[in-house]
This record gives structure tokens, sequence and C-alpha cells, in this order.
């Protein structure tokens, strides 16, 4: 009863109507569009100011963190080299995971840690107003335009690197599909070379497994972060060739971290490293290339935290009709139709 | 003479409602507003009118759901009170008005057995012209029931002018609403012509068509009697019946059902039959489903499952009385289905003519043999017995209760039987707690009923 | 200590009550002097290193085939195809067989650079599998390399463009097959036998097909004449489908067979005292039957099934051979035989049997009257060779709570089964009749397709199961049932195995004989 009280008085004080709602525009009056700051032109100054700082950090510190390190148990190599970089530097990661971004900021040193900002696309966490205001209270994200190159979010971008703000950025510009790394775009290379800052390539593996993308649920596995050596912009390198420079690291990185520092450098060293980009081939043997999983032959089976239903109980069982066509991608994974 | 007499008791009513939820059907009499009282029969009320002495009186389903406190606030003001209750009712003349004379029909003599259509329509109110369905002979679609001479009151049993059939001192009707009863059937079969025609008229009203899939819910006693009649007026494909008694399973295959399954296989039996798809694997809710479903039960289970169950565009038919239920009425929308309610009798227009319904139940009674559904009887001083038996008819594996009113009755004789009073005694004294209660509609009238009254 | 066989005991006044299973319960029951129980031999030791082994059968194939690296080519059209969620029982601990299996057969095609590879679960009429239990049976990294790009299949009898008929065999019998593993250039079969039913033609040939294929062998005729089907040599399921499995390999279709048997190791520590004598007893395990008994038995039905489907076995392989599959199937059945086999002489009376919790068709699900018929009647009647532990004209005590319940997902045509054609006849031969619109049923066959159902024919078939025992006794006694669910079987309820041995009594006369079978863990009767 109570409910339905407060609904009706709800109710009721909608249907009042002016001054107590907006009011609607007159017809015959032309209406000027509202303005959307949205994407690349929503404003985050308010997120990196004291106040959403501190919130911040008292939530990524006592929950982020330790869920993280819970779900992904990171081992973490090179973090020492770390100790010789000063602030401001540009963090330049693989990206194959949502999980990405909270597994590298909780191993990143705390001077770091609360002094980052994360390049996040436009385009998918800034689309909504809300969304805009969670992921920029929560992990400081800035909008950052991945299609094309634009003017704004560069120049955003270096303009909180010369403010003393590190970033997180992800080359690859969106999650690898089947965990293998995707071509690299501009972006970094341009930003290190324009303001001449520090970029720390960092490669992470494992947060395939644990959340990949369109995934439904979370699963325990271990992960491994690997810092590689800090470099910036010799003198007259360009951004395409301090580019090719960077995805060269990363690809050593990716290497030592599935089998040892010194092999890796030897590989890259006479030019035998695997390619990250993974074997052309058909795509199943680029998954099965990519090697067992660390839990192997577990005894029991793992668990699995549903974040949301699963394709196959729910949305197929809601109304439980037939499915009529429907893209392949929307299909059970294990449908029994033929491929 | 005894009778008994239900009163307007507002405390005894909700206190029999909590009863009877707590404790069960029929349990509900030992704090209900009903008891047992020294009574006449009420006096002839003009030309036409007769005396019939019950022989056999039914306990109906809803004289359970009034006596429970059940029944719906609809009927308010559609009865009056005091009344006696019993609308299944078979019995004798014992007076035609005008003594030996103007006697309408020879059939209808003192002494001739007769069973009555209790619903009182307009002629028997002595409303002059009647309303257009009396006219045509369907008294149960009367649009003036309540006006007229006669108190309010659907049917005799339940309206304070006429008496009803749990009486021994008998009651009167008018002989527009009586049939006398062919010598070839007992009193048991007679008790159930009058239910078995709600049954008749339900079975026209289901409109099935040759061949259709037919699924009636509930086997009680308008169930069976349904199911009798949908397979001797109708001819369904296939005709399932859920059940949930074993004894009720065994009649209503014996009367005619296909197969007859308990209520929670009912879906899957017209599901597989209609070779349809559910809309979901742990949803009853059908795509397709039975052409017509007949419900003779009136809970709100019963109905969303006939809802679940019927084709598209199918029939539901509501028998048995619904009260104040709530039910998703999402499928009867978007599956455009026509859902129709079957009340009482009359005339019906068949294909061949038009017969009353009474007649069609005669022959449906006779045919099916429906005095097997009559379980047990019980002299009227024994009436709460009777109640909490019929409360729990499936249950204890009976059908058809009825009061048996042939003996004399035992038991002290009132010493003040032979003065004549108009209608009830009680009615008119000052000692009831409450007034007789009229209808809203009635005070617009000329208080001027009372006089007309002999 | 090495394992020691299976053996006869001889009930006597100094031997402890039997273990008899009763579904999500245990109970001990003292059966009458004299009574015979034949106990399974303990587990054999599993292989050292099932990799090599599995390595080394790849390699060196049986019956005349190449070595499977030299089968593989860049550019073929490779199709693997694995048993379902049906064996073994109860599911066995990581890593299954399948997924030992699979990854070596697909690192060598990885290896030899096989592009179009095609994962099948072979599921013929039974239910999909769902996501974790084909994670679990083929481990993360093969659902993980192959599902999410589509590669991973579950066969679908049902669907007509994803089926093709290659003949018809020298009886009339239709043979139809999925497409993928038909049109391929080679077929890889991974299978486990658990019973020696399982395996060899049959996988294919049951496996991948269609229903109007499964149907000219999974019929109450056929089941009759099938003495036993465990017994490949006198069972006409199987002289069919080796007609079929003939036929599939004439018309084209090159099958590499994979099988691998298992130990009968089949309870995990804490249920350790299933799988002793009950005279070996030590305190631990006395206390862990008290504990579990009592405990599965105070806690709902819900839980106790939630609480031993939870139970993985902890099996381990015994054997692995690859190659042709008749070569293959012969050397699978020694090994089957090799665990599993015990010497009884003489058959008795009366056969009692306690039945678990799990078939081959109720894994994580419900085992409703029907399944608790086909497990007593068709599995456990037919663990034979040679006669049946019980004389014709004998009987057979069940114990099982057989509650008429049903999992609505997994049987929704059992439901319909039991209610509407059970209800009408219980004889395997008359119930065919309604076979048709069953399997036609365009719900079942919806359920069947796209949720997690068995097809809508299936409860015929585990009722053909029993057409075998169902002729050959002359009563069925089901101890602690649902009165109801048992007498809809045909059978007859009996509240104790004391009662029940009364009521045997009267019909194959005073002072029966009895056989007991004391498994789970399997055991297969040689009966002379």
């Amino acid at each position: 009863m109570g409910l339905t009280s407060v609904l009706h008085k709800i109710n009721t004080s909608r249907d009042r109507g002016f001054p107590w709602s907006a009011p609607s525009w007159p017809e015959t009056l032309p209406r000027p569009a509202p303005e959307r700051r949205l994407g690349v032109d929503y404003p985050t100054e308010w997120a990196r100011r004291y106040p959403a700082r501190l919130l911040r950090a008292i939530v990524f510190d006592n929950l982020t963190r330790p869920v993280t390190h819970l779900v992904a148990s990171p081992e973490v190599r090179g973090a020492e080299m770390l100790a010789l970089v000063e602030p401001p530097a540009i963090f330049v990661a693989n990206h194959a995971s949502h999980l990405d971004t909270p597994l590298l900021l909780s191993v990143l040193p705390a001077r770091f840690r609360h002094n980052t900002v994360v390049a996040a696309a436009a385009d998918h966490f800034f689309d909504r107003r809300w969304k805009a205001h969670v992921w920029a209270l929560a992990l400081a994200a800035v909008p950052i335009e991945r299609q094309r190159v634009n003017r704004r979010s560069a120049d955003l971008a270096a303009d909180l690197i010369e403010r003393g703000w590190n970033l997180i950025i992800y080359p690859e510009g969106s999650r690898s599909p089947d965990g293998w790394f995707q071509p690299f775009r501009a972006g970094a290379a341009y930003l290190a070379a324009r303001t001449g800052c520090r970029v720390v390539p960092v490669h992470i593996d494992g947060t395939f497994r644990i959340l990949p993308r369109d995934s439904h649920g979370l699963r325990r596995s271990p992960t491994h972060v690997t810092f590689g050596t800090p470099m910036s912009a010799e003198a007259g390198e360009d951004a395409r060739r301090l580019g090719t420079r960077i995805e060269e690291a990363l690809g050593i990185l990716a290497d030592e971290s599935r089998s040892d520092f010194w092999s890796a450098r030897l590989r890259a060293a006479s030019g035998t490293t695997t390619s990250p980009r993974g074997p052309d081939a058909s795509p199943w043997r680029r998954s099965w290339a990519l090697g067992p999983s660390p839990e192997q032959h577990d005894e029991t089976d793992e668990r699995r935290w549903a974040i949301k239903p699963k394709p196959d109980s729910a949305s197929r069982r809601g109304l439980g009709l037939p499915r009529q066509g429907g893209s392949a991608a929307a299909r059970n994974k294990t449908s029994r139709t033929t491929r | 003479m005894k009778a008994l007499v239900f009163e307007r008791n507002l405390a005894r009513f909700a206190a029999s409602r909590v009863v009877s939820s707590l404790a069960g059907s029929g349990k509900g009499v030992s704090v209900a507003p009903l008891r047992l009282t020294d009574l006449e029969a009420p006096a002839l009320r003009g030309p036409g009118w007769h005396r019939v002495r019950p022989r056999l009186a039914g306990i109906c389903g809803s004289d359970l759901a009034t006596i429970d406190g059940h029944s719906s606030r609809y009927f308010e003001d559609l009865v009056s009170f005091p009344f006696v209750p019993g609308h299944e009712i078979v019995g004798v003349i014992e007076e035609s008005f005008g003594a030996n004379g103007a006697i309408a029909s020879s059939a209808l003599a003192p002494g001739a057995r007769v069973v009555i259509e209790s619903v009182i329509g307009c002629i028997p109110r002595g409303i002059d012209p009647p309303c257009s369905a009396c006219a045509q002979g369907r008294s149960g679609g009367c649009e003036r029931v309540g006006f007229g001479h006669i108190s309010p009151g659907l049917q005799i049993g339940y309206c304070a002018d006429t008496g009803g059939g749990w009486s021994n001192a008998g009651l009167v009707a008018h002989e527009t609403q009586l049939h006398a009863v062919p010598d070839e059937l007992s009193d048991e079969e007679a008790v159930m012509i009058e239910p078995t025609a709600c049954a008749v008229h339900a079975a026209i009203r289901a409109e099935v068509n040759p061949g259709d899939t037919v699924a009636v819910l509930g086997a009680g006693t308008l169930g069976l009697t349904t199911v009798a009649a949908l397979r001797s007026l109708t001819e369904p494909g296939a005709l399932f019946v859920g059940a949930k008694h074993p004894h009720q399973r065994r009649l209503a295959e014996e009367l005619g059902a296909d197969t007859a399954v308990p209520p929670a296989q009912l879906g899957r039996a017209v599901r597989r039959q209609s070779r349809s798809l559910a809309v979901s694997e742990r949803s009853h809710q059908l795509t397709g489903g039975a052409d017509v479903v007949v419900d003779c039960v009136g809970s709100a289970e019963s109905v969303t499952e006939a809802l679940s169950i019927v084709r598209p565009r199918g029939r539901l038919v509501l028998v048995g009385m619904p009260g104040n239920i709530r039910i998703d009425l999402a499928p009867l929308w978007h599956r455009e289905l026509i859902l129709t309610g079957a009340y009482a009798y009359g005339t019906e227009e068949l294909a061949d003519g038009t017969r009353r319904t009474f007649d069609l139940a005669m022959e449906v009674v006779a045919r099916c043999r429906l005095g097997r559904l009559v379980s047990a009887r019980y002299p009227l001083d024994r009436f709460e017995e009777a109640l909490a038996h019929a409360g729990a008819a499936g249950r204890r594996g009976a059908v058809k209760i009825v009061f048996d009113l042939r003996r004399a009755p035992t038991g002290r004789s009132d010493p003040s039987t032979g003065t004549t009073r108009p209608a009830i005694r009680v009615a008119s004294k000052p000692a009831l707690s409450l007034p007789r209660r009229r209808t809203r509609v009635l005070t617009t009238r000329p208080r001027t009923r009372k006089e007309a009254t002999p | 200590m090495s394992p020691r066989p299976g053996f006869v005991l001889e009930v006597d006044g100094s031997t402890p009550p039997t273990l008899f299973w009763h579904g999500e319960g245990l109970r001990l029951e003292r059966l009458p002097l004299g009574s015979r129980v034949l106990y399974p031999p303990e587990p054999l030791d599993p292989l050292a290193d099932p990799a090599g082994a599995i390595r080394h059968a790849l390699e060196h194939p049986l019956g005349g085939s190449e070595p499977l690296k030299v089968l593989l080519r860049p550019g073929m059209r490779l199709v693997i195809a694995f048993d379902d969620v049906s064996l073994p029982l109860p599911p066995m601990r990581r890593p299954d067989n399948r997924q030992l299996v699979l990854e070596q057969v697909l690192d060598v095609a990885a290896e030899a650079g096989v592009d179009d590879v095609v994962l099948i679960a072979a599921l013929s009429l039974h239910r999909r599998m769902t996501e974790p239990e084909l994670r679990h049976a083929l481990g993360n990294r093969i659902y993980d390399a192959f599902a999410p790009h589509g590669l991973l299949l579950q066969h679908d009898a049902e669907d007509p463009t994803n089926l093709v008929h290659l003949g018809v065999t020298d009886l009339g019998e239709d043979v139809e097959i999925n497409r993928l593993a038909a049109q391929c250039d080679l077929l890889v079969y991974v299978n486990i036998t658990l019973v020696a039913m399982d395996g060899g033609h049959k996988s294919v040939a049951t496996g991948l097909a269609s229903y109007r294929s499964v149907r000219h062998h999974h019929n109450a005729r056929t089941m009759a004449l099938s003495r036993s089907f465990m017994d490949q040599d006198h069972s006409e399921l199987h002289s069919s489908n080796w007609r079929m499995g003939r036929l599939i390999r004439e018309s084209g279709v090159k099958v590499f067979q994979i099988e691998t048997t298992l130990n009968t190791d089949t309870f995990p520590e804490q249920f350790r005292f299933l799988q002793r004598r009950e005279w070996e007893w030590t305190g631990a395990d006395r206390a862990a039957f008290l504990a579990a008994s009592k405990g599965l038995k105070s806690v709902p039905e819900r839980i106790s099934r939630s609480i031993l489907h939870g139970v993985k076995s902890p099996y381990r392989m015994t054997s692995v051979q690859a190659g042709e599959v008749e070569a293959v199937h012969a050397r699978t059945t020694e090994n089957v035989y090799a665990q599993q086999l015990v010497e009884i002489e003489g058959q008795a009376d009366v056969l009692t049997m306690g039945l678990p919790y799990v078939g081959p068709y109720n894994v994580n699900s419900i085992m409703n009257p029907i399944l608790v018929a086909c497990l007593g009647l068709g599995y456990f009647f037919n663990l034979y060779l040679g006669k049946p532990l019980v004389r014709e004209g004998g009987a057979v005590i069940m114990s099982h709570p057989t509650p008429w319940a049903f999992h609505p997902g997994h049987h929704p045509s059992y439901i319909d089964f039991f209610e509407q054609v059970l209800s009408e006849t219980t004889d395997p031969a008359e119930i065919g009749k309604y076979e048709e619109s069953f399997a036609t049923d365009p719900w079942y066959v919806h359920l069947y397709r796209t949720g997690h159902a068995y097809h809508g024919a299936h409860p015929f078939f585990m009722w053909y199961w029993c057409a075998h025992a169902l002729e050959h006794l002359s009563a069925v006694i089901v101890v602690g049932g649902d009165r109801a669910a048992v007498r809809r079987l045909g059978f007859k309820p009996a509240s104790t195995m004391a009662d029940a041995l009364e009521m045997a009594s009267d019909v194959v006369g005073p002072d029966p004989s009895v056989t007991h079978v004391h498994a789970p863990p399997l055991l297969m009767a040689q009966v002379s």
C-alpha cells in the first residue's frame, strides 16, 4: 500500500504540469537544437578536480583494486623500471578486455595511479550522459576519437600531459576479438612525439581469458603484466617511426610474457620474434595457437560469475518462440546449424 | 413445518467467510446466518400460481458460496432477505390457485410431480409486456429481474416471497416455471434436471462445430452435466476434461469425455491434441489450443488456465460462477478470444427449431442416467452435515448432495401450523435484526408493492 | 596390491547387510541366506601416461589405418565428433578423456595446417549440451578456440538441410547422417566406452544419425532380439548398427575412430565406501555412510540431487586405441571386459538391484519414472553375457524412490508419454502406434533443436529398451517407490525389501533363489 500510494503521488505530481514540470515550447516559435555535449565534446574537467580525485582514489583503492586482484591475480614483471620514470608518462598497452584498465591502474605505483587519465573511445564510453559521468569519475577517462584524428581530442590529451597527467592509451583502438594484437594506430606515438613525454610499453596477458569481448561472465584466471623499458622520441624521429618502435617493443614484451626475458631478447635480436598479430590461418588455429591456459586440467569446474544472463538460457527462453533468421552472431555459439 | 432460512446479517456473513476460508467450503455454515426454523409455505400469489412441496432439493455450488460468504457483491441487490435457499427442486403440486378451477394445464394438477425453472422472469413477476428476452422465452436473460410484484431475487431460492427448496413447507411457483416430470424419471433423476438445464444451455452457448477440440475444466455437478450435454447435443472431435478427483474422471469418461485427466495435465493433453507449441518450456500458455474451453469452476486459476489453453479466436465459456477474481486478460486481447458467460436456461434456438432448455435437459438426464450423480441424501435437520459434505464433495467421492424431504418432518411439530400468513412468517416480524432489504432501484418506485401483494 | 577381480558372495549368517542404492539415497538391506551378491572388480591401474598412450595410438593405428598425421593435409575438411553428456557416468573429473584425446588430435591438425575443422557433439536424439557441460568435456582451451567462431556444433537430427541420406542397407534400413560428417574428408570420432554397448559403428551410425535412421534399430522388435544389447555378438541393435556403419564406410565416409576405456574407480574419496565391500568398511567408511545416507535423507530432494549430480568421478583411462572402427572396437571391448566381467553360474529366480541417482539420460537432471524403468530393466538387466541373471518367468526387484517428477526442460515428451501413453498401455510392442505423433510433434522438435530437450520419440526408445526384460520377466517390483508412479509403469510397489521378496515368491514360487547386482561401480555378468 505504501508503495502504491507513493507511486500514485509521483504520478499525480507529474500531472500537475507547469510550473511543476518543464514548459513545452510554443509550436509557432522556432526552437534551437539542444546542445549535445557528448562524445569528444564531453567536458571532463570536473573529474580531475580535487573532490572527484579523492572519491576516485578511495573507491579504486578500497574496491576496484582488491576485486581486480581477486579475479585476475596479476603477476607483474619489470615494474622496477618505473622508478626511473618521472611523471608524466604515456603507458601504451595491448587491449583484449575491459579489465585491462583497472588491472593496469591497480599495478601502477601510487604516484602514477592517482594521476593518470585513460584514453577511452568517445563513441563507446561517452555516447550517453550517464555513461560519460560514470567513466569520467571512475577511471578519469577522457574521450578520444578513434576512427579519425580529431584535433580537439588530441589537443586535450596533449594539454593534459603537459599539465603533468599520465596517460593510458591503447593504440589498437578496440579490444582484440581473439586475443592476438590488432594493427596499431598512430595516436599514441603522435602524442609522444608532440609532447616529448616518455612512453612505457606494457603488455597485459590473461585478461582475454577472464573477460573477453562479447563475454557474459567473469572467469578467474591469473594474469601477467610486463612493463618494458621506457622510451621516448629520438632526435628527428617522427611519429610513424616511433609508432613502429612501440609496436616492436610490445611484440617483444608479448614474447617475454610467454617465455622469459632472455630468450625473448635473443629472438628479437635474431629477428625471429613470433608475430604478436598471430598466425595467418583459420580462426580456430589462431585461437589454438594462443596456447593452453595456465589453469590446465583443473580437477573441478571453475566458477563463473555470470554478469548477464547467457543467451542460451535467457534470451532464447524468454519468450521461447522459434527464432526466425537472425544474424549469425546472435545465434547460440554452439548452435546446431551449420556454418 | 421446517425450512432453512438465510437472513441478512453482515457480521455472521463475514464470520462464515472467515471460517470457510480457514476450515474449508461448507464449514462456514456453523456461523453463517442460516438457521432451521418453523415456517409456513408462502401463500399463492394469484392465477397461474401453484404451491409445490419439494421431494428432493439439491445443494448447488452457488448456495455454498452464499453460505460461505464468498458470493459476489454483484448479487447483493438481486436477492431479498430472508430467503429459503434451494433452487434445484423436484416436488409435488399441493395446491393450485383458485382451488379446482382455473388450472392452465391439466398436467399441473395437484398431486403432479414437477420440476421447477427457478429463474423468476417477467411473467411470474407480472410484468406486462415482458422484456424482449422473456418474450422470446429466454427467462435466464430477463431484463427485469428484481421488479414486478415479487421481491428481488434471481431465482426461487434467493427470493423472500417464493420460498425455496430447502423446506418441508413448500414454495410457490408460477405455471410457466413448472414442468411435469414423466413417471419414468426417478426423483433422483428429476432433481438433476435443473442443473442439467444450465449445462445444456452452456453446451449450446459453446457453439461447438463438429470436430472441434473442446476442453472442460472442472468435473463437479456442472462439469459432469456439461460433459453429458456436450456429448449429447454437439459433436466435439475430442472432449477433454480436467478433473481433480479420480471418481470425477471416471464419471466424466462414462458420460462421454474422451480423456479425463488431473487439472495439471489438461494443458499438456490439449497441447498434444492440437499439436500446438507453448510460448516457453516453463509456461503453460499455448500458442494454439482447444477450439472451445468450458470453465465449470470459476476461480482465478481456472479462468487463467482456460485462457492459456484456448486457441486464438477460440471460445471460452464461463459456466462456473466467477466472483471477484483477479486475472490477466492480456491473452484475451492478444488472441482475440471470445469470452462468454452461460447462465441458467430458457428457450434454445436449435438448427431444427426452438426447444425449452428443460425439455432438452430431461432428455439428457434420461439418456445419460444422470440420477447416478446424486451421491447422498440428508434430512433437513442434518443440514450442517449435508453442507459440509457438499463442500467437500469432490474429496469425499461425491457429486451432488440433496436434501430428502419426502418423509414427514421429524422432531417436534410446530403448534403454530395452520395459520396462514403472507410469505415467510418471519419476514414481517420485527424480531429480525435487519429490515427486509430492497434494491436501490426499487426505492425510486412508488411503494405500493406491498399493498399489491395479497 | 594388484586390483582384485569381481566375485560372487554367498550370503551367510555373518554377512553384513548389503548396500543398495536408492535414487538419491542409500539403504542397507539384509538379503535372505544363500542369496548371491555380484561384486564388481576393483579398479584396474590406469595408464601411467595417458598423453603418451594417445600419441602412440594416433601414430600406430589399428586395422590397417594410416597414422592420423598422414591422413591430415592443408586444405582438407576435418570433422571431429565426440560422445555427448551421457558418458561417462557419473561425469569424470577433469581432464575428461575427450579433452585429452581432442587436444592431441588438434595439435596434430594444427601442425598439419588443417584450417577447416569442425567439432560436433554426437547427440543423436539426446538433448543439447550446455556450455558448462561442453567446457567440462572438452576443456576451456578447446571450447574457447572453437565455440566463439561457431565451429563447435551439436548434431541436429531434425535439420533436413543438414542431413544426408547415404542409402539403404540390405535389410531396408535408411542410413541418414549429419551432412558435415558425411561430406568431410576425414571424420575423427572420439569416444568413451563405459559399458560394452558403447562405441564401434554405433558411434557414427547412431550418434550422428537422423530420427529416420535411428528408428530402424531403436524399436521394440530389435530390442527384444538383443540378448543382451551389451553383448554385441548377440545384439540385433549392434547388427543393425554394423550394417549401417559398413554402408557409411562403403559410401566413402572415412572414419578414424578413437576409443578410450575407463577403470571402475567411480566415486571420490568421501564416497569411497560405495566401492568397498561391506565387511571391509573401516570406521571412517561407516561414518561416511552414516553421514551420507542420513544427510541425503534429511535435506530436500532438490538439494540431495544437486549434491550428487555435482559428484565428479575419479575415473582414469585404462586404454586408448585408434584407427579402423571394427579393429579398434574389438580391442576396446576386450579392455572393457577385462575390467568389468564377473563370472557367475546359473540363473536366479529373483534379481535385485539398487538403482542410483543417475543414468545416461538424466545427467544434471531428474531421474523420472521412465528413466528408472530404463535404468533397471534396460541397463542393469542387460549387463550380461550368455543368459540373463534371472531365469525366464523370474522377478526383478528394484530399489528406487521413483518420484512422479520430470525435468520440464529436458524431458518434455516424457511427461506426456507418461501421462498419455503409459496410461493406455505398457506393452512395448503396443506403444509404437503413438511414436510417430510424438516424433513429429512440433513443440518437441522445437525444444530438441533449440532448447535442451530430448527428442519427442526418446521416451519410446526408453520403453523399447525394457522390451527384452518385460518379455523375460513375470514380475517387476519397486521397493520404496511412489506408488502411483510405479503402478503407472505397470510394476508393483513394495514398502520394504522383505515385502518385495514375499510378493516375488507369489510369482516365482516359495523360497526363491536371489541374485543381487552390487553396482555401481559397473560390472558385467558372464552367466553360464
